[in-house]
């Protein structure tokens, strides 16, 4: 239930100003990490600014939505919203100076497979890279190791509410109850168009998902010369209620907004940027503080076998009388 | 991590150890479920996903056991659970006399409460078995090990795996090998551990899968188009058949249970799924409203960990007895009457 749920507690905020608010402070912290290892200076024309950061997150964003469009075997909507959500919500806490949005994008989809029960084995789920065995492999190494970075960084919470059945929903409720529409099949792919575009802006991180469905079905319809205000007054029993209504429209509004200046950033520009992402991720740097603390994956199996096995269990050391 | 001290090892849960810990701010005593991610290929367990994202999702339930945290620990991470004396599963092992009436009607409310609460939430717990009821040191009842959980969604195309419950609970569908099913498979379960209270012995112990399946047949006869119609769609229907067998009557195979309790439990096992009594409904069945009345949790048998011993229950104050019906412990209207304000 979305009443319930994690969404609605932790993960929907109020205002574009504060996710872009959340997203200073995590290019800040980092920039004062990386100043205080002694590793770079705040001045050092490789760091990248937070609005530089957005487009990196931005290109990303989209790369994760055709990766998973062009999936085998096909990967429901669902997993695909998923995705993109953790992925949103991984950055919004976090610098892509510090963790790398090629490897965390590909985590994100490997952990949505999982969370949303749409099974492919890891070795499946690597044959969809191009590249060779050795190179599937070696990622999928990295996709293992980030994954517990990953459900830490979500707080673990998993279940993400995708505005697909809401529509569902809503196309049953208008279907029965608002007979001035005549076909509301007509509106699918329109409204399907909206939710594609709609899902690659931040309107997921501040909107519920029926209020996403809703104004995909309204904006569809009205692009076909047809106003559904009278389904909000009537059907949705708003009439009464004008603080909600007036609420709901500015939501609507907001987010059509949010469609409409959606702009996919320009492929010199994101050139110029991933040059400074990469001297972020050189060796010489390593800014990176993941592959530190998860060693035990990458080590051979049998010699440290006996070590891990110490480490992943609490000696008597850890009991107290 | 370091807000908990470790107390003793509790066993060996699905996906890793279960510690007994004391929480050194609050003093409260929680189990902790250690989940190692060594040596793994396909990275964080699925079971371990399961469990986080069926219990984080829902409110707080009286029979549904709480996730009170997650934190990462090491190379894996650790699930925090309140912390549970005991399960039914010791209950009915160390009784030394069968459960009383009203006892095994205290343990089917509280489980049926929670597997109500669960439904609500659309989560097929699908591994229901005494084992995972777990029994708190008051005697409730709370549903444990969501390790194999579904949050099921009504879309219809996606398939299950059949491999799931713990062959005695497991539901005929999926012995049939039914990769599509419903929240079914948890009510059959739990009129196998209805019938397992009721007789102080499980009902169906099958000793492999196709066994299982004789065990079953051997009660309920064996099905037909017209007992179950949706047999011939499931995938093993044709690979395997049985010599007609006529079913035996349920008050044979339950023989010192009331006559409400065969009516409940028959609601519970019948072939087609979708003809089992859901848990909401079964909670109004007359069974939970004849003398005797359900036990309060309170008047339950509390084993310890270990099973060493048994507490029939708390010895309450008034004297009145478990096996008495409640209505002779409670207040006589008349003495309050004096003291009632008509509103």
């Amino acid at each position: 239930m979305y009443h319930s749920s994690t969404q609605r507690r932790y993960w929907t905020f109020r205002s574009e100003e504060e996710l872009g608010r959340r997203r200073s402070d995590a290019n800040r912290k980092f920039r004062c990490k990386a100043v205080a290892n002694g590793k770079v200076q705040q001045t050092d024309s490789f760091l990248l600014d937070p609005s530089e950061e957005l487009i990196i997150c931005k290109h990303y964003e989209k790369r994760l939505a055709d990766f998973c469009s062009v999936f085998k075997p096909a990967m429901p909507r669902s997993v695909v919203g998923t995705a993109c959500m953790y992925f949103k919500r991984f950055y919004l806490n976090n610098s892509v100076m510090e963790y790398h949005p090629r490897i965390i994008m590909l985590t994100c989809a490997f952990l949505a497979c999982k969370v949303d029960e749409f099974n492919v084995s890891s070795a499946q789920f690597v044959g969809n890279l191009r590249e060779s065995p050795a190179g599937q492999e070696k990622t999928l190494e990295q996709i293992l190791e980030y994954e517990l970075l990953l459900i830490q960084q979500l707080n673990f919470h998993l279940i993400v509410h995708n505005p697909y059945r809401p529509f569902e929903g809503f196309l049953i409720d208008l279907k029965t109850r608002y007979l001035l529409l005549e076909n509301p099949e007509t509106l699918r792919k329109t409204a399907d168009d909206f939710l594609n575009r709609v899902s690659l802006t931040d309107a997921c991180l501040l909107f519920t998902p029926s209020q996403i469905a809703l104004t995909a079905l309204v904006s569809s319809a009205s692009r076909a010369g047809f106003n559904m205000e009278s389904y909000l007054s009537g059907s949705l029993m708003l009439k009464e209620n004008k603080t909600t209504l007036s609420q709901l429209l500015d939501g609507m509004k907001c987010m059509k907004n949010l469609v409409k200046k959606y702009e996919l950033p320009h492929s010199e520009e994101v050139a110029g940027l991933k040059q400074k992402l990469e001297k972020c991720h050189s060796p010489e740097l390593a800014l990176n503080t993941n592959t530190k603390k998860r060693k035990g994956y990458e080590d051979d199996e049998f010699i440290t076998k006996k070590s891990r096995m110490e480490e992943d269990e609490w000696t008597d050391d850890d009991f107290m009388d | 991590m370091d807000q908990y001290s470790i107390l003793g090892r509790i066993g060996e849960g699905a996906h890793g150890i279960v510690f007994k810990a004391k929480n050194i701010e609050t003093g409260e005593t929680v189990a902790l479920k250690k989940v190692a991610l060594r040596k793994l290929e396909d990275g964080i367990p699925n079971q371990a996903l399961r469990e986080i994202k069926a219990l984080q999702e829902i409110e707080e339930n009286q029979h549904v056991v709480q996730l009170k945290d997650v934190f990462p620990h090491g190379t894996g991470f650790v699930l925090v659970f309140e912390y549970m004396l005991s399960d039914l599963s010791e209950v009915i092992r160390n009784s030394e006399q069968p459960l009383t009436e009203a006892q095994v009607k205290g343990y089917m409310l509280m489980l049926l409460k929670g597997v109500a609460f669960c439904h609500a939430n659309s989560i097929m717990h699908r591994d229901l078995k005494p084992a995972n009821l777990l029994i708190s040191s008051t005697g409730q009842l709370k549903i444990a090990d969501f390790g194999l959980a579904r949050v099921f969604t009504s879309d219809g195309e996606r398939l299950y795996s059949h491999q799931v419950a713990t062959r005695w609970y497991r539901a005929p569908e999926l012995l049939y090998g039914a990769r599509k099913y419903d929240e079914g498979v948890d009510l059959w379960a739990v009129g196998c551990i209805f019938a397992e209270l009721l007789n102080n012995s499980p009902l169906f112990p099958g000793e492999n899968d196709i066994e299982q399946l004789c065990c079953v047949l051997r009660v309920l006869g064996t099905p037909n188009q017209k007992t179950w119609p949706e047999i011939t769609e499931l995938p093993d229907y044709n690979k395997i058949s049985f010599k007609e067998k006529q079913p035996i009557p349920l008050e044979q195979v339950v023989p010192d249970a009331s006559l409400q309790a065969v009516q409940l439990l028959k609601e519970f096992l019948v072939y087609p799924s979708k003809q089992r009594m859901q848990a909401a409904q079964a909670l109004l069945h007359p069974y939970f409203f004849t003398p005797p009345l359900p036990a309060h949790h309170s008047e339950l048998p509390i084993p310890q960990r270990g099973g060493k011993k048994i507490r029939q229950g708390l010895q309450h104050q008034r004297d009145f007895h478990v096996e008495q019906p409640l209505e002779g412990s409670v207040v006589d209207l008349e003495l309050v009457a004096p003291y009632v304000i008509d509103v």
